[in-house]
Protein backbone atom coordinates (compact mmCIF):
# COMPACT_ATOMS: atom_id res chain seq x y z
CA UNK A 1 0.00 0.00 0.00
CA UNK A 2 1.08 3.35 -1.28
CA UNK A 3 2.26 6.22 1.26
CA UNK A 4 -0.34 9.58 1.45
CA UNK A 5 3.40 10.72 0.17
CA UNK A 6 4.53 8.91 -2.74
CA UNK A 7 8.36 10.20 -0.86
CA UNK A 8 7.30 8.18 2.23
CA UNK A 9 5.98 4.42 0.46
CA UNK A 10 9.94 3.28 0.31
CA UNK A 11 10.27 3.88 4.39
CA UNK A 12 6.95 2.51 4.82
CA UNK A 13 7.23 -0.71 3.20
CA UNK A 14 10.23 -1.25 5.28
CA UNK A 15 8.43 -0.55 8.46
CA UNK A 16 5.32 -2.29 7.19
CA UNK A 17 7.09 -5.35 6.09
CA UNK A 18 9.49 -4.96 9.97
CA UNK A 19 6.16 -4.38 11.53
CA UNK A 20 4.33 -7.97 10.81
CA UNK A 21 7.43 -10.09 10.89
CA UNK A 22 7.96 -8.40 14.69
CA UNK A 23 4.46 -9.34 15.77
CA UNK A 24 3.96 -12.81 14.60
CA UNK A 25 7.40 -13.80 15.79
CA UNK A 26 8.46 -11.43 18.33
CA UNK A 27 5.45 -9.74 20.20
CA UNK A 28 2.95 -12.09 20.49
CA UNK A 29 5.63 -14.92 22.06
CA UNK A 30 5.99 -12.30 25.11
CA UNK A 31 9.07 -10.55 23.43
CA UNK A 32 8.82 -6.95 24.34
CA UNK A 33 11.79 -5.15 22.44
CA UNK A 34 10.80 -3.38 19.39
CA UNK A 35 12.83 -4.09 16.69
CA UNK A 36 11.57 -1.50 14.04
CA UNK A 37 11.91 1.30 16.21
CA UNK A 38 14.52 2.73 13.71
CA UNK A 39 12.09 1.94 10.64
CA UNK A 40 9.44 3.57 12.14
CA UNK A 41 11.11 6.02 13.23
CA UNK A 42 12.50 6.98 9.13
CA UNK A 43 8.96 6.71 8.24
CA UNK A 44 7.33 8.91 10.98
CA UNK A 45 10.06 11.56 10.09
CA UNK A 46 8.75 11.47 6.26
CA UNK A 47 5.19 11.43 7.31
CA UNK A 48 4.74 13.86 9.76
CA UNK A 49 6.51 16.35 7.31
CA UNK A 50 3.59 14.90 4.40
CA UNK A 51 0.85 16.03 7.14
CA UNK A 52 1.93 19.22 8.04
CA UNK A 53 1.81 19.97 4.48
CA UNK A 54 -1.69 18.54 3.67
CA UNK A 55 -2.60 20.25 6.76
CA UNK A 56 -3.89 17.46 9.00
CA UNK A 57 -1.31 17.58 11.86
CA UNK A 58 -4.23 20.20 13.50
CA UNK A 59 -7.25 17.93 12.84
CA UNK A 60 -5.29 14.56 14.27
CA UNK A 61 -4.01 16.29 17.13
CA UNK A 62 -8.02 17.51 18.32
CA UNK A 63 -9.37 14.16 17.13
CA UNK A 64 -6.90 12.22 19.88
CA UNK A 65 -8.85 12.09 23.01
CA UNK A 66 -12.51 10.76 20.95
CA UNK A 67 -10.54 7.92 20.28
CA UNK A 68 -8.82 7.53 23.70
CA UNK A 69 -5.63 8.36 22.25
CA UNK A 70 -2.47 9.79 24.24
CA UNK A 71 -0.20 10.67 22.24
CA UNK A 72 0.90 13.71 21.28
CA UNK A 73 2.87 15.32 18.19
CA UNK A 74 6.30 16.44 19.62
CA UNK A 75 6.55 19.52 17.34
CA UNK A 76 2.43 20.39 17.97
CA UNK A 77 1.37 22.41 15.15
CA UNK A 78 0.58 22.77 11.45
CA UNK A 79 3.03 25.64 10.72
CA UNK A 80 0.44 27.88 8.68
CA UNK A 81 -0.25 30.35 11.24
CA UNK A 82 3.51 31.06 12.48
CA UNK A 83 6.02 33.03 11.11
CA UNK A 84 6.66 35.34 7.77
CA UNK A 85 5.66 34.32 4.70
CA UNK B 1 -28.63 9.00 15.98
CA UNK B 2 -27.64 5.49 14.93
CA UNK B 3 -26.01 2.63 16.32
CA UNK B 4 -24.73 -0.22 14.58
CA UNK B 5 -23.75 -3.43 15.86
CA UNK B 6 -22.18 -6.37 14.87
CA UNK B 7 -20.52 -10.10 16.36
CA UNK B 8 -19.02 -12.47 14.01
CA UNK B 9 -16.49 -15.64 15.00
CA UNK B 10 -13.72 -15.87 13.08
CA UNK B 11 -12.87 -19.90 13.07
CA UNK B 12 -8.96 -18.53 13.62
CA UNK B 13 -7.05 -18.42 17.10
CA UNK B 14 -6.73 -14.90 17.94
CA UNK B 15 -3.18 -14.65 17.76
CA UNK B 16 -3.55 -15.74 13.93
CA UNK B 17 -6.74 -12.99 13.87
CA UNK B 18 -4.76 -10.34 15.47
CA UNK B 19 -2.18 -10.91 13.01
CA UNK B 20 -4.51 -10.18 10.01
CA UNK B 21 -6.04 -7.52 11.53
CA UNK B 22 -2.68 -5.51 10.75
CA UNK B 23 -2.23 -7.57 7.07
CA UNK B 24 -6.28 -6.15 6.23
CA UNK B 25 -5.00 -3.07 3.73
CA UNK B 26 -4.39 -3.54 1.17
CA UNK B 27 -7.41 -6.12 -0.20
CA UNK B 28 -9.32 -6.15 -3.47
CA UNK B 29 -12.23 -6.44 -1.00
CA UNK B 30 -11.65 -2.85 0.56
CA UNK B 31 -10.58 -0.83 -2.54
CA UNK B 32 -12.25 2.55 -0.80
CA UNK B 33 -9.26 2.01 1.70
CA UNK B 34 -6.72 4.29 0.00
CA UNK B 35 -3.92 4.76 2.52
CA UNK B 36 -2.85 3.72 6.34
CA UNK B 37 -0.51 5.08 7.91
CA UNK B 38 0.78 4.75 11.80
CA UNK B 39 1.26 7.94 13.20
CA UNK B 40 2.48 6.82 16.69
CA UNK B 41 3.73 3.44 18.11
CA UNK B 42 5.23 2.14 21.54
CA UNK B 43 5.10 -0.95 23.77
CA UNK B 44 4.34 -0.30 27.26
CA UNK B 45 7.62 -1.79 29.41
CA UNK B 46 5.71 -2.80 32.38
CA UNK B 47 2.30 -4.34 30.51
CA UNK B 48 3.65 -4.70 27.96
CA UNK B 49 0.66 -3.58 26.04
CA UNK B 50 1.46 -2.46 22.01
CA UNK B 51 -0.16 1.13 21.71
CA UNK B 52 -0.91 2.53 17.52
CA UNK B 53 -2.35 5.39 16.12
CA UNK B 54 -3.18 5.27 12.10
CA UNK B 55 -4.70 7.30 9.74
CA UNK B 56 -7.04 6.15 7.32
CA UNK B 57 -7.63 7.27 4.42
CA UNK B 58 -10.98 6.85 2.57
CA UNK B 59 -11.95 7.30 -1.06
CA UNK B 60 -15.26 5.85 -2.10
CA UNK B 61 -18.38 6.79 -4.21
CA UNK B 62 -21.11 8.13 -2.53
CA UNK B 63 -24.84 9.66 -3.92
CA UNK B 64 -24.49 13.25 -5.42
CA UNK B 65 -26.11 14.96 -2.59
CA UNK B 66 -23.70 13.38 0.33
CA UNK B 67 -20.90 14.61 -2.76
CA UNK B 68 -22.54 18.28 -2.52
CA UNK B 69 -23.41 18.36 1.09
CA UNK B 70 -20.00 17.40 2.64
CA UNK B 71 -17.70 18.91 -0.24
CA UNK B 72 -15.88 15.72 -1.49
CA UNK B 73 -15.79 11.90 -1.14
CA UNK B 74 -12.48 11.40 0.31
CA UNK B 75 -12.41 11.27 4.67
CA UNK B 76 -9.62 10.70 7.03
CA UNK B 77 -10.38 8.79 10.42
CA UNK B 78 -8.05 8.58 13.34
CA UNK B 79 -7.82 5.67 14.92
CA UNK B 80 -6.38 4.52 18.10
CA UNK B 81 -5.67 0.44 18.96
CA UNK B 82 -4.38 -1.62 21.62
CA UNK B 83 -3.01 -5.13 22.14
CA UNK B 84 -2.64 -6.89 25.49
CA UNK B 85 -0.89 -10.04 24.36
CA UNK B 86 -1.11 -11.54 28.23
CA UNK B 87 -5.22 -10.92 27.94
CA UNK B 88 -5.65 -11.72 24.22
CA UNK B 89 -7.59 -8.34 23.91
CA UNK B 90 -7.43 -5.93 20.54
CA UNK B 91 -9.23 -3.26 21.15
CA UNK B 92 -9.40 -0.51 18.36
CA UNK B 93 -11.29 2.84 18.93
CA UNK B 94 -11.73 5.02 15.64
CA UNK B 95 -13.38 8.50 14.50
CA UNK B 96 -13.73 10.49 11.78
CA UNK B 97 -11.33 13.69 11.32
CA UNK B 98 -13.10 15.10 8.12
CA UNK B 99 -16.87 16.42 7.85
CA UNK B 100 -17.35 15.65 11.67
CA UNK B 101 -18.45 19.50 12.21
CA UNK B 102 -21.54 17.61 9.79
CA UNK B 103 -21.23 13.76 10.83
CA UNK B 104 -19.64 11.84 13.42
CA UNK B 105 -19.11 8.26 13.14
CA UNK B 106 -16.86 6.88 16.19
CA UNK B 107 -16.32 3.03 16.00
CA UNK B 108 -15.38 0.75 18.62
CA UNK B 109 -14.23 -3.24 17.42
CA UNK B 110 -12.76 -5.55 19.84
CA UNK B 111 -11.09 -9.12 19.37
CA UNK B 112 -11.21 -11.63 21.99
CA UNK B 113 -10.65 -15.44 22.03
CA UNK B 114 -14.03 -17.06 21.90
CA UNK B 115 -15.19 -17.98 26.03
CA UNK B 116 -15.95 -21.38 24.54
CA UNK B 117 -13.26 -22.09 22.11
CA UNK B 118 -9.98 -20.69 22.49
CA UNK B 119 -9.25 -21.82 19.14
CA UNK B 120 -12.14 -19.04 17.61
CA UNK B 121 -11.71 -15.25 18.14
CA UNK B 122 -14.98 -13.27 18.49
CA UNK B 123 -15.01 -10.07 17.01
CA UNK B 124 -17.30 -7.54 18.50
CA UNK B 125 -18.21 -3.67 16.35
CA UNK B 126 -20.21 -1.05 17.49
CA UNK B 127 -20.30 2.47 15.66
CA UNK B 128 -22.53 5.63 16.46
CA UNK B 129 -23.40 7.69 13.76
CA UNK B 130 -24.57 11.18 14.30
CA UNK B 131 -25.50 13.96 12.18
CA UNK B 132 -25.79 17.81 13.70
CA UNK B 133 -24.80 21.43 12.64
CA UNK B 134 -25.75 22.47 8.65
CA UNK B 135 -27.38 18.53 8.78
CA UNK B 136 -29.57 18.32 11.51
CA UNK B 137 -33.06 18.73 9.03
CA UNK B 138 -31.81 16.69 6.97
CA UNK B 139 -30.19 14.32 10.28
CA UNK B 140 -32.47 11.11 9.52
CA UNK B 141 -31.78 10.98 5.86
CA UNK B 142 -27.89 11.21 6.50
CA UNK B 143 -27.87 8.96 9.09
CA UNK B 144 -30.02 5.76 7.32
CA UNK B 145 -27.44 6.92 4.19
CA UNK B 146 -24.32 6.23 6.09
CA UNK B 147 -25.94 3.29 8.31
CA UNK B 148 -26.28 1.69 5.25
CA UNK B 149 -22.72 2.58 3.67
CA UNK B 150 -21.41 1.67 7.13
CA UNK B 151 -23.22 -2.06 6.73
CA UNK B 152 -21.94 -2.44 3.73
CA UNK B 153 -18.31 -1.41 4.77
CA UNK B 154 -18.46 -3.83 7.72
CA UNK B 155 -19.07 -6.57 5.68
CA UNK B 156 -16.29 -5.84 2.89
CA UNK B 157 -14.40 -5.15 6.25
CA UNK B 158 -15.11 -9.27 7.30
CA UNK B 159 -14.24 -10.49 3.91
CA UNK B 160 -10.68 -8.50 4.00
CA UNK B 161 -9.91 -10.11 6.98
CA UNK B 162 -10.92 -13.31 6.07
CA UNK B 163 -8.58 -12.68 2.88
CA UNK B 164 -5.99 -11.60 5.00
CA UNK B 165 -6.38 -14.95 7.15
CA UNK B 166 -6.36 -17.12 4.11
CA UNK B 167 -3.03 -15.72 2.89
CA UNK B 168 -1.33 -16.17 6.48
CA UNK B 169 -2.29 -19.73 6.30
CA UNK B 170 -1.37 -20.32 2.84
CA UNK B 171 1.94 -18.94 3.86
CA UNK B 172 2.21 -21.23 6.79
CA UNK B 173 1.42 -24.05 4.76
CA UNK B 174 4.61 -23.08 2.15
CA UNK B 175 6.86 -22.69 4.80
CA UNK B 176 6.44 -26.05 6.29
CA UNK B 177 6.38 -27.72 2.84
CA UNK B 178 9.73 -26.01 1.99
CA UNK B 179 12.72 -27.75 2.26
CA UNK B 180 14.72 -26.88 5.28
Amino acid sequence: MESIDSKCTPLKHEFDACFTRWYSEKFLQGDKTNECEEAFKKYQTCLRAALKEKGLTKMIGEARPTVGSAFADDDGDDGGSKGSK
Amino acid sequence: MRLFEATHVFKYDWATVSLANWRKYPSEKTPHVRHVEVLNQEVDPVTGVLRTERLIMVCQNVPALVRKVFGGDTSYVLEYSEVDPNQQTLVMQSQNLTFSNLLTVGEHITYRPHPENAAHTTFTQSAQLKASGALFRLANRIEDMCWNRFNDNAHVGRLGLELALSRILAERQAMVQAPQ
